[in-house]
C-alpha cells in the first residue's frame, strides 16, 4: 500500500534560517497523524509545504504518490488544506462560501446544491446555512473552514492547528467530527502544540523541535521507547503540618524519587516507576493515615514524553 | 453525519489549464459579484450617479443656450463677433449648429465625466483585489485549490470592472441624448465607449497588479492613485516640458507644425485625458477647436480646420464640398506635407479638398496602450501570488523555538 504522505529529507530554509531541518514523514493511508512540536518548530512550515503554499528548498514530498514540486495541480485535488490562521470573506453567506469553493474545483451546479447541504450536515452547521461568515462563533468558522476542505471530498486532511482559539465544548466536537472523518477513511495531518488535544485522537504521531523529527510511530510505541517514569501530583487535606507529614512519608517510600511541595499545597511527585508501583504507593500512603483528596498524573502522557524527549534532544545538542 | 450523508468521489481527472481557467474566473467572479451586488446599495449607487450625470448634463445644455443666446444677441447687434460667425444663429437657438455645439458640449463633458469617474474607481475597485485576500487570509486558500491563478486574477479583475462597465454602460442612454442635437453620431459613441472600456480595463489592471505586489490594501491604492495621476497629470507636464524646451526657430516665421514636434507622441498615449481631447477633437463641428490644435501639436500631423466645409469622414474618407468622397491614409498628409513648403502645401489641400481634422490618429494608440498595458500587468500579477513568488510578501517564520516554548508547561517546582 502506498503511503498516504511520505517525505523525504524535507528542507525549508528562510536565509540562513533551517525552519525544517529535514523531515522523513511515512503516513498510511487512514492514520491521524499528529504532527507536535512548540511554537517555532517547523509544523506550520512543514503543513504548508505538504500543501503546495510553499516550494521546498530541498528534498521530495509525496501525497497519494503525486510530487509536491513536480505536480502540484493533482496534490492539490487530492488534499484538504486548514490553515492555522484563515480569514473568512466579508458578505457571504456560509452556502455561499462553500458554494465558491465547490466551483474552485469545478464542481457541477446539481452537485454543489446537494454536497453543500451535506457537508453543513456533516459539520453541524445546517440551520447556520444564511447566516453571513463572518457573524459565525469561531468554532463555527473553523467547522467551515473543515467543511471547505471536504467539499472536494479529498483523500488527505492537511490541519494546521485546527483547535486553537476553540473553547473545550468546540475542541470536543471537532475531535468528534475527525473521528467522523476517519471513519470514512480519510487521511489526516494534524499538528498542534496543545498535546492533549493529539493524544486521544492520533494513531501516531510526530515529535517536532527545531524542524527535525525527534521521534515518530505510534503514540504507545514512543511511550514505550521514551517512558523514563511520570509526575503525579496530590492533593493532601488538612494543614500545613498534616502536608508536611505526607512529604515526610512519601520521601521514604522506595517508589518516589523526589517530593515537592507546590505553593498552591500541592504535592508533585517523582515516580520513575510504572503504574503498579504508583497504585502500590497510593495504597500504603492511604493506609498510612494521610488524607489524600486527589492523587493523579500531573500531565497527560503525551506532553510528559514530549518535554522528555525535547530535554534528551536539548542535553544532546549542548 | 453519517458516512451517507458525505459526497461521493468527485471526478478526479485533471482538467486542463482551460477548464480550471474558466473555472477561476466563474468561481471568482460569482463570489465577488454576489457581494458587490448584496443589498439595494449597488442599485443606490448607479441612480445617484445617473441623476448626477444628468444633473450634469442640463447644466452644460443650459448653459451653452444662454451663451449662444447672448453671443447672438451681441452678434446680431453688430457689437461682437464671439466664437462663432453671426450667420450661423439664422434661426432658433437649438437648431442647426448651435444644436450642434450643445450636442458636442454634452458628448465631450459625459466623456469627461467618465473618463474622472474610471479613473478614481477603477484603481478603487482592484487595489485591494489581492491585498484583501493577504489581509484577511484568504488567499491560500484559494491558492490550495486547483484554480488557476490566471483564472482567479482575471476573474477578479473582471468582477472589480463589471460594476464599473454597469456605470459606464447605464450613461449610454443619457449619452444618446446627443444624437437629438446633432453634430456627434452613433460611430463617435463607439469610440468613446471603446477607449472608455479600454481605459477602465488597463487603470483597473495597475491597480490590481499594485495589490498584488504589495501586501496592504492602503498602500497598493495610495501607490495606484500616484501612478494615476502620474499618467495624467505627469505624463502632460513632461510633454509640455519637452515641447517648450525645444528651442524655437527664431525667424519669426511659420514653423510648420511638424517641425516644432519635438516630444515624443508615445509619452502621451497613455494619458487618459489626452485621448479624450483627441474624441472631442474629432466630433467637434468647428474644424478648429481648440483640442485639434493640442493634438496635432502632439502628433506632429497638421490639420487643416474648416467650420463650414467638409470634414473627414469616417474610415479614412475625405470628402469635398460637392460631397464627393476620396480614401485618404496618412501618407497622403505627410507626402503632401513633409515638403519645407508646407504652408503653401496646406493652403493649396484645403483649398481643394476642404480637409478637415484627420480621425483616429491618436485615441486608438491610448486604447491599444491601456489594453496592452492591462494584458501585461494581469500577467504579471499572475506571477506574484504564484505560490513559488510569494516569500518575499511573506514574514519569514522563525525555525527555532522560541523561549517559552509549549504553552503548557509545568508549575515551576519549590522546595
Amino acid at each position: 500500500m502506498t503511503a498516504a504522505v511520505r517525505t523525504q529529507g524535507l528542507v525549508k530554509r528562510y536565509g540562513r534560517t533551517l525552519a525544517v531541518a529535514g523531515v522523513d514523514l511515512e503516513i498510511a493511508p487512514g492514520e491521524i497523524f499528529g504532527l507536535v512540536g512548540p511554537n517555532g518548530a517547523g509544523k506550520t512550515t512543514t503543513i504548508r509545504m505538504l500543501a503546495t503554499l510553499l516550494p521546498p528548498s530541498a528534498g521530495e514530498a509525496e501525497i497519494c504518490g503525486f510530487s509536491v514540486q513536480h505536480q502540484p495541480d493533482s496534490v492539490r485535488r487530492v488534499i484538504g488544506y486548514m490553515p492555522d490562521t484563515f480569514g473568512v470573506y466579508d458578505d457571504m453567506r456560509v452556502w455561499e462560501y462553500l458554494d465558491f469553493f465547490a466551483r474552485c474545483y469545478g464542481i457541477s451546479a446539481a452537485r454543489r446544491r446537494q454536497m453543500v447541504g451535506d457537508l453543513l450536515e456533516l459539520v453541524d452547521l445546517a440551520d447556520k446555512r444564511e447566516d453571513y461568515v463572518q457573524a459565525l462563533s469561531r468554532g463555527m468558522q473553523q467547522r467551515l473552514c473543515l467543511a471547505h476542505a471536504l467539499v472536494h471530498d479529498p483523500q488527505v486532511l492537511l490541519l494546521d492547528e485546527p483547535a486553537s482559539g476553540l473553547d473545550p465544548r468546540a475542541r470536543a466536537e471537532l475531535r468528534e467530527l475527525l473521528r467522523e472523518l476517519r471513519a470514512l477513511g480519510k487521511t489526516i495531518v494534524i499538528s498542534s502544540h496543545i498535546l492533549p488535544e493529539l493524544e486521544e485522537l492520533c494513531t501516531a504521531v510526530a515529535i517536532i523541535d527545531r524542524g527535525r523529527v525527534l521521534a515518530a510511530g505510534p503514540v504507545e510505541q514512543i511511550q514505550a521507547r521514551f517512558r523514563q517514569g511520570s509526575v503525579a501530583r496530590a492533593r493532601v487535606l488538612g494543614d500545613t503540618e498534616a502536608i508536611l507529614a505526607a512529604r515526610r512519608f512519601l520521601a521514604a517510600q522506595p517508589e518516589v524519587a523526589s517530593v515537592e511541595v507546590l505553593p498552591d499545597g500541592r504535592l508533585e511527585l517523582a515516580l520513575p516507576g510504572d503504574e503498579e508501583a504508583s497504585a502500590a504507593l497510593l495504597s500504603r500512603a492511604v493506609g498510612d493515615g494521610h488524607r489524600l483528596a486527589s492523587f493523579a498524573p500531573a500531565a497527560s502522557d503525551l506532553e510528559e514524553l514530549f518535554l522528555q524527549i525535547t530535554a534528551i534532544d536539548e542535553e544532546a545538542a549542548a | 453525519m453519517t458516512a451517507e450523508q458525505l459526497p461521493g468521489p468527485s471526478p478526479s481527472r485533471v482538467p486542463s489549464g482551460v477548464r480550471s481557467f474558466w473555472a477561476g474566473i466563474s468561481a471568482v467572479s460569482t463570489k465577488e459579484l454576489r457581494g458587490r451586488m448584496r443589498g439595494r446599495r449597488a442599485f443606490v449607487v448607479v441612480t445617484i450617479y445617473l441623476l448626477l450625470l444628468s444633473l450634469f448634463a442640463f447644466g452644460v445644455y443650459q448653459l451653452l443656450q444662454e451663451n449662444a443666446a447672448m453671443q447672438s444677441r451681441f452678434a446680431f447687434d453688430g457689437g461682437f463677433e464671439g466664437d462663432f460667425p453671426a450667420d450661423r444663429f439664422s434661426g432658433s437657438f437649438v437648431s442647426g449648429p448651435v444644436a450642434a455645439e450643445i450636442g458636442h458640449a454634452l458628448f465631450s463633458g459625459i466623456v469627461v465625466v467618465q473618463t474622472l469617474l474610471i479613473l478614481v474607481l477603477a484603481p478603487a475597485f482592484t487595489s485591494g483585489a489581492i491585498s484583501m485576500e493577504r489581509e484577511k487570509q484568504t488567499l491560500e486558500l484559494l491558492i490550495t485549490t486547483p484554480l488557476s491563478t490566471l483564472g482567479m486574477i482575471v476573474g477578479k479583475l473582471f468582477s472589480a470592472l463589471a460594476y464599473l462597465f454597469l456605470l459606464v454602460v447605464a450613461s449610454i442612454p443619457l449619452m444618446s441624448i446627443v444624437f437629438a442635437f446633432g453634430g456627434v453620431g452613433p460611430e463617435d459613441l463607439l469610440r468613446a465607449y471603446l477607449l472608455l472600456f479600454a481605459m477602465a480595463f488597463g487603470v483597473g489592471a495597475i491597480g490590481l497588479f499594485m495589490s498584488a505586489l504589495v501586501g496592504r490594501t492602503q498602500i497598493a491604492t495610495v501607490l495606484s492613485y500616484v501612478i494615476v495621476l502620474g499618467l495624467t497629470i505627469g505624463t502632460f507636464a513632461f510633454h509640455t516640458y519637452l515641447v517648450a524646451s525645444t528651442p524655437q526657430p527664431d525667424d519669426g516665421g511659420f514653423v510648420p507644425i511638424e517641425e516644432r514636434h519635438q516630444a515624443p507622441e508615445a509619452l502621451l498615449w497613455l494619458n487618459p485625458l489626452v485621448a479624450d481631447l483627441d474624441l472631442i477633437c474629432i466630433t467637434a463641428p468647428s474644424g478648429s477647436h481648440f483640442t485639434c490644435s493640442y493634438i496635432s501639436l502632439i502628433t506632429g500631423r497638421p490639420y487643416f480646420g474648416d467650420s463650414f466645409g467638409p470634414r473627414a469622414a469616417p474610415g479614412g474618407m475625405v470628402c469635398r464640398s460637392d460631397g464627393e468622397c476620396f480614401p485618404v491614409d496618412e501618407g497622403f498628409i505627410a507626402e503632401d506635407q513633409g515638403q519645407p513648403d508646407v504652408a503653401v502645401g496646406a493652403v493649396a489641400a484645403e483649398e481643394d479638398l476642404g480637409l478637415g481634422f484627420p480621425r483616429d490618429t491618436f485615441w486608438p494608440r491610448t486604447a491599444g496602450a491601456f489594453l496592452a498595458l492591462g494584458v501585461a500587468l494581469t500577467l504579471l500579477s499572475t506571477q506574484l501570488i504564484a505560490p513559488s513568488r510569494r516569500l518575499r510578501s511573506r514574514r519569514h517564520r522563525s525555525g527555532r523555538a522560541p523561549a517559552d516554548g509549549p504553552t503548557s508547561l509545568p508549575a515551576e517546582v519549590q522546595p
